[in-house]
């Protein structure tokens, strides 16, 4: 009998339908992957079993009994827990404190924080999952974090595990161990659904596989039975180019030079030490590395939103070191933000706005502090023709596109203005195929016209398809620099998690000096 | 001259100024930490000591008027908490409302029932809890007579306050209740993750919030001044706000701050009596606890973190 | 969605418009009619309340008068609350700036005594800009440098505001006599009545121009309001503005300087509610003293709300608080209600306008009606 089973559970939102009659179940100690673009509905479905979101239809089945899930308690008493994708701790409370939320152990409303204590060492030696109990969540990397969310699930005695893309922020090694555990997960009688859009991870993980386009299941297989070409055209509906071509790099003048930056973070701890590199016109460079080891305040203060400490930033023969946003952007340097909703666009704003914010002091858009709306109306309906934002008007307001035309205009902006050096910060995260495929042609487009590319990214199919070269970022420093050749996913994956560190510092070698070879 | 201003009635003043801020305060920072901004404690405060006075007008009976200004601060934080909770409203402008709701009805109320504006008749107060003798003469007895006059000589409410930071302190860092407020304004959704019902979780809080902001309104009307007077609050809510931040959003650290307060306010009382002596309009010494939470405010920030999910309504979906 | 069709561009421009003020006019509706349930249960009748209100608002071109008295500082400081709100500042403490900005005024003209109005009357309220500007600079810049919030440090400073003006008619700027005031401003720093503008025989023809009180200062507030809606839709000053007001990150990604902006946005209301303190003095009570305003800085809160922080709204919702308030006396006088249900009336448009969840709700729960059947 299935542990988990839906009868077509249909979720509604205001204007789409989520989820349209899903139905599948889940066996005990079975891996069940739900394989789908993002914005497939995976992770709707999951949050409506999990009791976050009420369904508008259908039936939940748990043990073969019908339930009305009503709340995340009631989920909780039925055995099912989630780790969500975003993680759902509280930063400033301990390991502990997380992981008994809502259960605490003690009397009369007292907790008893010792007791609350042994039995989280106790879980977590249970299952091989080391954290260490007293620790605040803050102080935490970001894997251990996902190790006190998966302790939680199983201290509020979940049956049936599910996992929200839980590999997303992690490295090929620890994606690895994660692996490992899951398996050990379900050698104790767990079961799990495991929630992804990256087909390498279901091949190597998964019992059986479920995968759902547009809110629907459209498909179901198992890895043996399929293989990376057959998955994605399920998932996408039609063939989808997994790699890139490209033409060969022609290395022009350098573009941009960075001499040993350093660079402070939010917690007063240094983020970039001492790292130098330079990108030529015609070139994508690309830093690959695991979130949170500096790429973001490496790409911060190249743009002027945070002060380095010392170290020199050029621009051709510019020092744009100390220039601020605003004169970085007069200089020539555009900037896709890695988070579009917060850095990247103002969603109050319509179309138009959002396109001349940045340019929206400079001539022809405004002269003498007076703005110009009809020559901006223009500029906007060329760059929404040219990057093929669709939407009615250049006054609809950007909060209301999805999120691939948001994407869009945001790559209109930055390109349209022809910058000297692009910067892409996780320029596809949470895009569906065919936006990715769009940003991707257009950063190679730049690439093409001669312009210098600097690309940060976390998914190393990206960093493997469009860069000339790659710097592997580890704990504020490049450790490792690498030409397009000798770049594979698996010595990536070794350098960003320190691999290697230890024999360049005992050969004095300083890891990289850029430029072409 | 020095010693006619440090005298044991300045302390003795200083805690009972603060006793209002300090009741204020920590249910401000309740609120807070639950992820509820709550700027309308100016109203609330104002609304308990109203109806407070008007129930010892009515009755003659104190005690039921602290009840009722309770009772009133608890009704009026209700609009609060379902403006911000179930409507999500914007807090800052809900309080904003709350706060000229509270000017308006009290006012409405002061004509409709008594015939003026103004101030109301004199009301029974609650005096002093304790009345210990000063014996003789001695150092002892000298050390005696200020610590009786600085601790021995206030009314009810003032120590209540003291009990109620003392445990409010310990609710929110040891037991089940105060652990799941802490998480509430870090991560609501987080929260919501492991069952608890956030809207549940919220509401208490503001409604806590409420009781000791009408708490505050009892003191000053019932305890303090013996009648009320309309907008007699005079920004007080809004320094306990200053005093909730001062004290990093505990109810100790609140206690504390209003402390603080409530010594600059007796200090520039003292000053004020002292009129002739030092040349200083009154108006500059009135300014001061304006002035101090500024500086207070400024000063402060930068170290001190908010609770991050404070003043954004949770939505579910 | 679907192509916009021609022809009907018109009259969706038409919806758009009423759907914005839709909200607004239900939340004043809602309030008048909660206020109406209060005047009720405290045993008076809210029709002869209301129709007190009335007489005393529109009833005769001075009652109309009477409104737009009331109506000018509040278009001044709804404005200034709203030009704050529009970058995301809530500068709660507009009664301050108010204070200084009449305070200002009143001394440049006790300074310049008798002399032409078109010396005096610019300098006064070139004054109390830079007044209203001064008193909100030290809480913006605490702003914009350490974060100290805007709510607190305004609201202390229109105390620290109140008593320092208190303390100047009380002392150097009291005019000889018990009675804590200044002197009284010389006619020629005065703005004039509106009805002294037409000759007596116009007055006697036209009926309507007998507009009593009402003074000069309305156009000052009308100007203003323009002023701001052409700044926030056409310069780069207001771009930057309402930028910073939706999304601080963007904008400083954009190259839009955040501190700054605070700053000047903070400033501009505060030149706005100086302006407000202006009128009053220059144009209702002729001199200073500690009592002058009856709370219109946060009234313009309410005003602003209920305009929603569009320039223009602000002038239809000055103009019913102008009309409530004006008419709050009559109705005290002779529906015997008393006129603090004004008060509670504002508060309740606050609430509405806030709480705006309750018509989205609906409209929401019948969108979703309609796609669930659909599909």
């Amino acid at each position: 009998m299935a542990v988990l089973e839906l009868r077509d559970v249909t979720k509604v939102f205001p204007g789409v339908v989520a989820n349209d009659r899903v139905s599948f179940s889940l066996e005990k100690g079975e891996i069940l992957a739900l394989l789908g673009e993002n914005g497939a509905g995976k992770s709707t479905i999951m949050n409506v079993v999990y009791g976050l979101l009420s369904s508008d239809g259908g039936e939940i089945l748990i043990d073969g009994e019908p339930v009305n899930m009503r709340s995340p308690r009631q989920a909780i008493d039925l055995g099912i827990g989630m780790v969500h994708q975003h993680f759902m701790l509280i930063e400033p409370l301990t390991v502990t404190e997380n992981i008994v939320l809502g259960r605490e152990p003690g009397r009369l409303g007292v907790i008893d924080f010792a007791l609350a204590r042994t039995r989280v060492v106790e879980l977590s030696e249970r299952y091989g999952l080391k954290v260490d109990p007293d620790a605040k969540i803050a102080d935490l990397a970001v894997g251990m974090q996902q190790r006190v969310e998966i302790l939680k699930a199983l201290y509020q005695g979940a049956r049936v595990l599910i996992l929200d893309e839980p590999t997303a922020v992690l490295t090929p090694q620890e994606v690895r161990e994660l692996f490992a555990v899951i398996r050990s997960l379900v050698d104790e009688g767990l079961s799990v659904v495991f929630i992804t859009h990256k087909l390498e991870e279901v091949m190597a993980v998964s019992d059986r596989i479920i995968v759902m386009r547009a809110g629907r299941v459209v498909g179901e297989t198992r890895p043996e039975e399929t293989d990376d070409v057959g998955l994605a055209r399920m998932m996408v509906g039609r063939d989808v180019v997994l790699r890139v071509e490209k033409p060969p790099s022609t290395c022009g003048d350098t573009v941009l030079a960075v001499k040993d930056l350093h660079v402070m973070g939010d917690r007063g701890l240094e983020a970039v030490a001492g790292v130098s590199f330079t990108v030529c016109a015609g070139e994508v460079v690309a830093v690959a590395g695991v979130s949170g080891n500096g790429q973001t305040e490496l790409i911060e203060s190249i743009v002027g939103l945070r002060k380095p400490t010392s170290g020199t930033v050029h621009l051709k023969d510019i020092d744009i070191t100390h220039a601020g946003p605003r004169k970085s952007i007069e200089a020539g340097v555009s900037h896709i933000p890695e988070d579009r909703h917060r850095r990247g666009l103002v969603l109050q704003f319509d179309i138009a706005e959002n396109l001349v914010l940045g340019d929206h002091r400079l001539p022809p858009y405004a002269k003498n502090g007076i703005m110009k709306p009809k020559v901006i109306a223009e500029m906007a309906e060329k760059r929404i023709a040219d990057y093929d934002v669709r939407t009615p008007s250049v006054s609809v307001l950007a909060g209301n596109l999805s999120g691939g035309n948001q994407q869009k205009l945001v790559v209109a902006r930055e390109i349209g203005r022809e910058p000297m050096l692009l910067i892409a910060a996780q320029p596809t995260r949470g895009l569906d195929v065919g936006a990715i495929e769009f940003v991707h042609r257009e950063v190679l487009a730049e690439r093409a016209r001669g312009r210098a590319v600097l690309l940060v990214s976390l998914e190393l199919e990206e960093i493997l398809s469009l860069a000339d070269r790659v710097l592997v970022m580890y704990e504020g420093r490049i450790v490792r620099e690498l030409s397009a050749e000798e770049a594979d996913a698996e010595t990536l994956g070794y350098y960003m998690t320190g691999g290697g560190g230890d024999k360049l510092a005992a050969d004095g070698v300083v890891p990289v000096m850029g430029g072409q070879q | 001259m020095l010693d006619s201003i440090i005298t044991p009635d300045l302390f003795a003043a200083a805690i009972r100024i603060a006793t209002p801020l300090a009741l204020a305060a920590i249910g401000g920072t309740i609120c807070e930490r639950s992820g509820v901004v709550n700027i309308a404690l100016e109203g609330i405060m104002l609304t308990g000591a109203f109806f407070g006075t008007a129930v010892v007008l009515a009755t003659g009976e104190p005690w039921l008027g602290v009840i009722a200004a309770v009772v009133a601060g608890i009704s009026i934080s209700a609009v609060h908490a379902f403006a911000s909770i179930n409507l999500r409203s914007d807090q800052t402008v809900s309080g904003t409302a709350i706060n000229l709701l509270a000017l308006g009805v009290t006012g409405f109320l002061m004509k409709l029932w008594y015939g003026h504006p103004g101030t109301t008749d004199q009301i029974k107060t609650l005096g002093s809890v304790f009345n210990f003798e000063a014996p003789g003469g001695g150092v002892l007895a000298e050390v005696w007579r200020w610590v009786n006059a600085i601790l021995f000589t206030h009314s009810p409410i003032v120590y209540l306050a003291i009990i109620i930071a003392i445990v409010a302190q310990w609710a929110v860092f040891k037991t089940r209740w105060g652990l799941r407020l802490r998480a509430l304004g870090e991560h609501p959704r987080a929260v919501d993750t492991v069952g608890v019902n956030v809207a549940r979780g919220r509401w208490i809080a503001v409604l806590m919030s409420g009781a000791l902001a009408g708490l505050a309104g009892a003191n000053l009307t019932i305890e303090q001044v013996g009648s009320f007077t309309e907008n007699m609050t005079n920004g007080r809510g809004f320094i306990a706000l200053a005093a909730n931040i001062f004290g990093r959003w505990t109810p100790i650290g609140s206690y504390l701050a209003s402390l603080l307060f409530g010594f600059a306010d007796a200090l520039q009382i003292k000053l004020q009596i002292l009129r002739g002596v030092i040349n200083v309009p009154p108006q500059f010494f009135q300014m001061l606890p304006y002035i101090l939470t500024v500086v207070v405010v400024a000063g402060v920030i930068g170290r001190a973190v908010a609770p991050a999910a404070s003043g954004v309504p949770y939505r579910k979906d | 969605m679907s192509e916009p069709r021609e022809g009907t561009v018109v009259q969706r421009r038409w919806m758009t418009i009423l759907q914005k003020a839709g909200t607004p006019v239900i939340s004043a509706l809602l309030a008048i009619a909660v206020g109406s349930i209060i005047i009720w249960a405290s045993g008076y009748d809210p029709l002869a309340a209301f129709a007190a209100l009335f007489k005393g608002s529109f009833g005769s071109p001075k009652a109309v008068g009477d409104t737009l008295l009331k109506s000018t500082p509040l278009i001044l400081t709804g404005l200034a609350v709203a030009y704050g709100f529009r970058a995301g500042l809530f500068n709660i403490g507009a009664e301050g700036q108010l204070f200084m900005g009449g305070l200002a005024a009143t001394a440049v003209g006790l300074a310049l005594g008798a002399t032409s109005w078109w010396i005096s009357v610019p300098l006064m309220l070139l004054a109390a800009m830079l007044a209203g500007a001064a008193w909100a600079f030290i809480p913006a810049l605490l702003k914009a440098r350490i974060g100290a919030h805007e709510v607190i440090t305004t609201m202390m400073f229109t105390y620290i505001g109140r008593y320092f003006v208190s303390y100047l008619v009380n002392g150097p700027m009291k005019e000889p006599g018990n009675i804590p005031q200044t002197p009284a401003l010389d006619p020629s720093a005065q703005l004039p009545r509106i009805a002294t503008l037409f000759s007596e025989g116009a007055r006697e023809a036209l009926p309507i121009l007998n507009l009593g009180r009402a003074h000069m200062g309305i156009f000052v507030a009308l100007i203003a309001a323009v002023v701001i809606w052409l700044i926030l839709k056409y310069t780069t000053l207001g771009f930057e503005n309402r930028a910073v007001g939706f999304n601080r990150w963007a904008s400083e990604t954009a190259g839009i300087s955040v501190q700054w902006t605070t700053v000047k946005a903070l400033c501009i209301s505060g030149v706005l509610a100086g302006l407000a303190g202006a009128t009053e003095v220059m144009g209702v009570h002729h001199r200073l003293f500690d009592q002058f305003s009856s709370g219109f800085g946060f009234t313009g809160i309410a005003v602003a709300l209920l305009a929603k922080n569009h320039p223009l709204g602000v002038i239809p919702a000055a103009l019913l608080f102008g009309a409530l308030s004006a008419g709050a006396t009559t109705m005290q006088f002779e529906a015997k209600v008393p006129q603090d249900i004004i008060q509670i009336i504002q508060a309740l448009v606050i609430f509405f306008v806030a709480a705006e969840e309750i018509v989205l709700w609906f409209v929401r729960r019948r969108q979703k009606e309609a796609i669930s059947h659909a599909g």
